[in-house]
């Protein structure tokens, strides 16, 4: 459904922010972030760490737990999801979940109008 | 009047009432952005002490406590008051603009109020201008929000002066000063901030209505009522202890629902729970670091939590909505809205140089080094929940992610400059902490660029951002859909008018029976007695006209006795 915007027509940013878009950008962003991950792991060794809690004494703590409790999470909110889901009306009219936002109080425009 | 005798608040409350006689126009937005400007510069001048005393049915009332604490907050309030009305520019309805006004006035006025009955009386003056920015919105939903909304707040401002009542007879002062939990006047008090703050359980007013507010409504509305919460707790119950607890569970359950919740204005107001639960966090530790942190956070979160809700404020403004779902690809056409997001997204989750990081660093080692260590730990997860949704989640599928088709024109020039300059806040605030830190109650020996500190926080981040990206191309992450989740206001909104029904309907037909059922046998017996005694009945047989005759020779006989004596 991808719809066609002239290049042209966009503000110089988002024609560096098209990088994005290109086929293979995603790859290669998620191998940087994966090797700086590996470098910051790596630069504990080099400076003594100051730690307070005993924990953060293992290496890539940090990581480590960030990495999983954020896998963990996802999981878990994926359950709640199954068992809290309900349809957008559920509350209607008493709420504003199945509403369309007043078109008074908006001025949607496209890029191109 | 000396100008500090002259209470912050008042200039806010005429500046409404004067606002609706200025021809509606330029010149009046103008008006309502200088307001706060001229408040700032008279809060930034004010000498501490305690200013503007009267006598109130005998009560010694403070209108103008000024110390360091008060001042950070009315000055953060005066910020926020001021992006919201230039984010506002385009709006040109006198209700929103009087209820921004009136709303900023009361929420400064409680914070430099010196009593409780002062604070009160601007306690539920947030209320009741506040809510105007629900109902602004004008359609039947936002209608039945806002008086769930309505009542809860008032609910809140009638618990705390039950509570004040309660004080004032207890120990005969009303003064706004540090309590300690213990007596049924406290603990009512208490209640009352925790309500005002979505404690746990408490909480559900702020997702139900936050999203339900107009578009600049919203903006507004997330700087001022919960942080004057925060500000309340902080003033009366430092140090209490169950507000480390309260604080960490409120970092966490918010995590969950935001994570899975479709409305990005929601997912914000879910964000908002978790970072006030920082806040609550530093009130309850209650050393002057932690202090300090919860200081600093508010101000920091003021600022970055009102540039993401403006941030989505301008996709809805553009493209009507702000559901994840609908969403999608929109940094193509609305660039500069996108990167002011993403400086909001990385000041909330704490990004070394962005205004998260010196802030929230404060509570977090404050609750390490006091030997909270299952609270510190809590708080790290939470950190990680917070990129999930308001880092990730917010710039990521309103912005990028899959192509919605939408090209909606750039926000328009006043919001981007609103936005602009609040990105520019949070970064400033985020390379040179010291001004903020400065502005804090206690005096700050806070290093937060120390190599542990940076790598640490990097790490946790870029690993969880790391396992982002594996979700996404595993598609585990859930999808967006167009659905809502049930959260424990299910049991207001739905059960208990359920159970009500219910226990209704089973009253009125046990009712319905009783009745049908006796006035049934009433006609039965009545028509018994007609058959055998009426004049077509067996016993009217035997009617004899003379026995008419003796029966009245009787009656006649009773009523000569009843007069005789």
């Amino acid at each position: 459904m991808a719809k066609q915007t002239d290049p042209e027509t966009l503000s110089w940013i988002s024609r560096k922010l098209l990088w994005v878009d290109k086929p293979g950008s995603a790859d290669k962003l998620f191998k940087i972030l994966a090797i700086v991950c590996a470098l910051l792991f790596l630069s504990e060794f080099t400076f003594h760490k100051h730690v307070i809690v005993a924990v953060e004494n293992i290496p890539g703590f940090y990581g480590i737990f960030g990495f999983v409790m954020f896998t963990a999470l996802i999981l878990v909110a994926k359950m709640l999801r199954t068992i809290i889901k309900r349809r957008e009306d559920y509350y209607a009219p008493k709420a504003i979940d199945s509403e369309e936002y007043p078109q008074a109080d908006t001025e949607r425009l496209d890029h191109d109008a | 009047m000396m100008p500090e005798q002259f209470p912050i608040a008042f200039l806010f409350i005429i500046a409404g009432l004067i606002v609706a006689f200025i021809p509606q126009g330029r010149g009046r937005v103008s008006f309502t952005m200088l307001v706060p400007i001229f408040a700032a510069w008279m809060i930034w001048n004010l000498q501490p002490g305690v200013y503007g005393q009267v006598e109130f049915f005998g009560l010694p009332m403070e209108m103008m406590r000024v110390d360091k604490l008060s001042t950070i907050f009315g000055l953060v309030f005066c910020l926020a008051s001021f992006i919201g009305n230039l984010y506002a520019w385009h709006v040109r309805d006198t209700v929103q603009q009087v209820a921004a006004l009136l709303y900023a006035g009361s929420a400064i006025g409680a914070v430099f109020a010196g009593d409780l009955v002062t604070l009160f009386i601007y306690w539920e003056g947030t209320a009741l201008a506040s809510v105007f920015l629900i109902w602004a919105r004008r359609t039947e939903g936002a209608y039945y929000t806002g008086l769930r909304y309505l009542i809860i707040q008032v609910g809140s401002g009638v618990i705390l002066l039950a509570g004040i009542v309660l004080l004032h007879g207890e120990t005969g002062s009303i003064t706004f000063e540090k309590m300690t939990l213990g007596s049924l006047a406290t603990w009512l008090i208490f209640l009352a901030f925790g309500i005002k703050c979505a404690f746990p359980l408490l909480h559900n007013w702020l997702q139900d209505s936050y999203p339900a507010a107009t578009i600049t409504g919203t903006v507004i509305l997330s700087a001022f009522t919960t942080k004057l919460a925060v500000y309340a707790l902080a003033r009366g119950f430092p140090g209490t202890e169950i507000l480390i607890y309260i604080g960490a569970v409120m970092t966490l359950f918010p995590i969950f629902f935001a994570e899975i919740e479709n409305d990005l204005r929601r997912v914000l107001a879910y964000s908002l729970n978790n970072q006030l639960g920082f806040m609550v966090v530093g009130i309850g530790i209650g050393t002057e670091l932690s202090l300090n942190g919860t200081a600093a956070h508010a101000f920091a979160h003021i600022l970055y939590k009102g540039l993401l809700f403006m941030s989505v404020g301008a996709v809805m403004y553009r493209t009507g909505t702000s559901k994840a779902s609908e969403l999608g690809g929109l940094y193509r056409t609305m660039p500069i809205t996108a990167i002011c997001c993403l400086v909001g997204a990385a000041s909330i989750s704490a990004f070394p140089l962005f205004s998260g990081f010196v802030s929230k660093s404060l509570i977090l080692d404050a609750s390490a080094s006091n030997g909270y260590t299952l609270v510190w730990i809590a708080l790290v997860f939470a950190s990680a929940g917070v990129l999930s949704h308001s880092g990730i989640k917010i710039p990521f599928f309103a912005f990028f992610a899959h192509d919605s088709g939408k090209r909606p024109k750039e926000a328009p020039i006043h919001m981007l400059i609103a936005m602009v300059f609040t990105a520019f806040l949070c970064i400033f605030i985020g390379v040179f902490p010291e001004p903020l830190y400065a502005l804090l109650p206690y005096p700050v020996d806070f290093q937060p660029y120390t190599t542990s500190h940076v790598v640490g926080q990097l790490q946790l981040l870029l690993f969880a951002l790391l396992a982002f990206c594996v979700l996404m191309r595993t598609g585990i992450h859930p999808p967006e859909i167009r659905a809502i989740n049930l959260d424990s206001d299910w049991t207001y909104r739905k059960f208990a008018p359920m159970v009500i029904t219910k226990i209704a309907a089973i009253f009125s037909s046990v009712w319905t029976y009783q009745t049908t059922f006796w006035l049934g046998t009433f006609d039965r017996i009545v028509e018994g007695f007609y058959h055998s005694h009426g004049p077509e009945g067996r016993i009217a047989r035997v009617w004899p006209t003379g026995a008419m005759v003796l029966w009245i020779a009787i009656l006649l006989a009773g009523t000569l006795l009843v007069s005789f004596y």
